[in-house]
């Protein structure tokens, strides 16, 4: 199985924090699994693009026309990416209101902001909600609500509980998406 | 056991399996984890070693070093333009050599994700004559820094590990020694005037010539340990890849999907090479291809007609490496006349850039914005430095950005050379630790008049928030009495969110700065926003909204001040992003001229 994954959004949204939990879930299953992360200057609000690949691959980036889901926590951030998607059966899940232009490529959209807005959930969750609509609308993902679940636990307990509601709360949205 | 590290991790795992019991190092993105989580597993651990962050990086070398002499196992970690600060004592711990063992970790950032260049430190430790091991993933580094501190004891030489980016923060599970069998190395400095004091140019001579057998006798041992056991599963043919640290997966998976045939032969150790062995290989294929992040380390070590790469204009020179430029290069020495795969359509319309900025309720926002109101542009030069507040260039606040350390003398030269002009030089307060002190006292000693600003933050911010000396011994290091002891007049002031005192205060600056015949230093007592010890204390809560009918869209706060959250709707009106705003209040009622920051009513 190989299946690559580009994570794309604005530093401090926490775009890091799903390449943790996506290659913890890789480890418990015992799955190999390459991520990367962007430190440093471009954690401070710039653009965000982290790689997550899972399978037999030695290499750790992406390239263009190779992924097969592209997650965007900000809209103008996953167009910026669109490059990186497979022509053929590439995936944009994407934090976007209406405005988001239609593209050549399978796209569920869901806007995030808005339920934080209304108090939905917490902006700071941002990035476990759109990984929730991603459990719920990517029949190809590999990892499933319970992996997901047990690799939040142990990358940081304390805090699981109110992020495994979130992660609920958006497979719960995405039915209506 | 298993265990899933991020490369860094993998490389403070390695040292404390390795027994390393010192660590000295400077911060600098990607290396910055590897000290403190070599701290972390420590103390986890119960292993009784040292772990600091030194002023700059030749004094965190020179710490280790020093270590090694005596006996120690000892790692520095650095950035590749660090490496450059502490270049003069590795080329001659090169010649001298140690005792105990001596990693130099150097990580390189291929692509300049976040970094003023991309020199490759695999060529410098050529350059400086010493061992270098090229990881492609986490386990190999963490694999690595073992072999490399025994390669170092066993030779008595300083060895380089190279991550580069994409290495020190990449994830993947690692297999890593069950248990911890730390032993604290024995320290006991032994005199030998003539090794550790060797005098040129007899003694250093003598260093030299026995500088060149060892480089001649790594190159063997690295043939017979590292390159030898792949030569073995080679198949000989058309092509012969010859690949280095994160180079080598690229083009595995390219020939793997592309169904290109080709040899590939990953050289861990990619110096020093047994260039007539290598060489020897080259008569079983028709072209050779070096495939390396950045520089031409191993292609400047051969010379062959079949041998094709960066010096022959066939594969890339700069950025990162891709699968995409692995067929490039296969087009290019005409092996292959392949369209590539990986390629694809961008998207069309123009998007906003988003370039790093300061974060929302930045102090450094507020005092660089009071430094243009007070001294204008047109009258001023702004030269700058390396830290977190470089990105004030959003807002136009810096001319000059060279290297660590470079705003002051600069400043020194600016002023010399355009006495038409005001010249104000801003560094954090660990770049001035780091290397703004030396050109201080040369600017007090030939009285230089300019202005410079620390902005003391009181962290390493842009790299993960270390303590600084100051803030590591409250009470005792402190900036005010460094500068006055360097003989230059100091200013101090503490900023509050209100840009009106800031600008007050600049005033006064000014004002003092006319009857000055020398530097004048401003020490800007501030804060990080993401210090989660201070930051709570100083950000009073309140938010910020816009007053539509108040905004003229005059580009001032987008332009001048460019806070994060700010930005023009479609109605043309500017908007705050409720997600992004910190609640600092500098906005409100000072910045706008027309008033239209108002105090956002919670609903």
């Amino acid at each position: 199985m190989k299946y690559q994954v580009v994570i794309a959004g604005i530093g401090g949204q926490g775009a890091v924090f799903l390449v943790k939990v996506l290659s913890i879930a890789a480890g418990l299953k015992d799955q190999k699994c390459l991520g990367t992360e962007n430190h440093g200057m471009s954690q401070r609000g710039g653009s965000v693009s982290c790689y997550v690949k899972v399978g037999d691959f030695y290499s750790p980036a992406i390239d263009e026309g190779q992924a097969d889901l592209l997650i965007a926590l900000e809209g103008n951030e996953g167009l910026r990416n669109i490059q990186y998607l497979k022509k053929d059966g590439g995936t944009i899940i994407v934090n976007a209101d209406e405005k988001f232009p239609n593209i050549e490529y399978k796209t569920v959209k869901i806007d995030a902001f808005e339920k934080a807005t209304n108090g939905e959930i917490p902006i700071q969750a941002l990035n476990v909600y759109m990984l929730g609509v991603t459990l719920a609308k990517d029949p190809n993902f590999p990892f499933n609500l319970g992996d997901i679940e047990e690799a939040i636990k142990v990358m940081n307990a304390k805090m699981a509980d109110k992020n495994i509601a979130v992660l609920h709360k958006a497979i719960e949205d995405s039915r209506s998406v | 056991m298993k265990q899933i590290l991020m490369g860094n991790e993998a490389i403070a795992l390695g040292l404390v399996h390795a027994n390393v019991d010192m660590v000295s190092g400077y911060p600098g993105t990607p290396s910055s984890e590897i000290l403190g989580n070599f701290e972390k597993f420590s103390k986890k651990f119960d292993c009784e070693t040292y772990a600091q962050w030194a002023t700059n990086e030749k004094v965190g070398f020179e710490v280790a070093y020093a270590g090694a002499i005596a006996g120690k196992r000892t790692c520095t970690t650095l950035k590749q333009v660090g490496l450059n600060v502490a270049s003069d004592a590795l080329m001659s711990a090169s010649y001298i050599g140690h005792l105990g063992a001596m990693l130099l970790v150097s990580a390189d950032d291929p692509g300049f994700h976040s970094s003023q260049t991309e020199q490759d430190s695999r060529s410098f430790a050529k350059f400086a004559k010493i061992p270098v091991f090229d990881p492609a993933t986490p386990q190999e580094a963490y694999d690595m820094v073992k072999i490399a501190l025994d390669l170092s004891q066993k030779f008595e030489t300083p060895v380089m590990l190279r991550p580069v980016m994409r290495v020190s923060h990449a994830r993947e599970i690692c297999e890593v020694d069950d248990e911890v069998n730390f032993q604290p190395n024995k320290g006991e400095f032994k005199r030998d005037m003539g090794r550790w004091a060797a005098v040129p140019p007899k003694g250093r001579f003598a260093q030299g010539l026995e500088q060149l057998r060892r480089v001649d006798t790594i190159a063997q041992y690295n043939w017979e340990n590292f390159i030898e056991p792949r030569v073995k599963e080679l198949k000989g043919g058309q092509t012969l890849c010859l690949t280095s640290g994160t180079g080598d997966g690229y083009v595995k998976e390219a020939t793997e999907e592309l169904g290109l045939e080709a040899d590939i032969l990953k050289l861990d150790m990619p110096y020093p090479l047994p260039k007539e062995k290598l060489e020897k290989l080259f008569d079983d294929y028709k072209t050779v291809i070096v495939f390396e992040e950045t520089y031409p380390c191993i292609e400047e070590q051969l010379s062959s007609p079949k041998l094709h790469g960066k010096l022959t204009n066939d594969v890339h020179k700069i950025d990162e490496f891709s699968k995409d430029k692995v067929i490039q290069a296969f087009n290019n020495v005409g092996l292959t006349d392949k369209q590539s795969p990986y390629q694809n359509k961008k998207f069309e319309d123009e998007l906003p850039v988003r370039p790093p900025n300061l974060c929302p309720g930045c102090p450094h926002r507020d005092v660089y914005y009071s430094i243009m109101k007070v001294f204008k542009k047109k009258k001023s030069i702004y030269s700058s430095d390396i830290g977190c507040y470089t990105l004030a260039l959003n807002q136009g606040a810096i001319d000059t950005v060279l290297c660590m350390g470079a705003s002051v003398a600069m400043a020194s030269g600016f002023s010399i050379a355009d006495k038409s002009k005001t010249v104000i030089a801003s560094i954090g307060d660990s770049t001035f630790t780091h290397s703004g002190v030396a050109p201080l006292i040369n600017a007090v000693y030939q009285k230089h008049r300019f202005i410079l600003v620390i902005m003391d933050n009181s962290v390493t911010a842009m790299t993960g928030r270390q303590k600084t000396p100051e803030r590591a011994n409250p009470g005792v290091i402190n900036l005010k009495h460094i500068v006055e002891g360097c003989g230059a007049v100091c200013m101090e002031h503490i900023y509050t969110p209100d840009i009106d005192e800031s600008v007050a205060f600049m005033k006064e600056v000014k004002k003092k700065f006319e009857d000055m015949d020398g530097p004048l230093v401003v020490i800007m007592r501030e804060f990080c926003v993401l210090d989660k010890e201070r930051a709570p204390a100083m950000l009073p809560g309140i938010y910020a909204e816009v007053d539509p009918d108040k905004c003229v869209a005059c580009d001032i706060c987008t332009t001048q001040y460019k806070c994060p959250p700010m930005h023009y709707n479609e109605d043309h009106k500017i908007e705050i992003d409720p997600f992004l705003c910190i609640g600092c209040d500098a906005c409100i009622d000072d910045l706008c001229p027309t008033d239209a920051f108002i105090e956002r009513k919670l609903k």
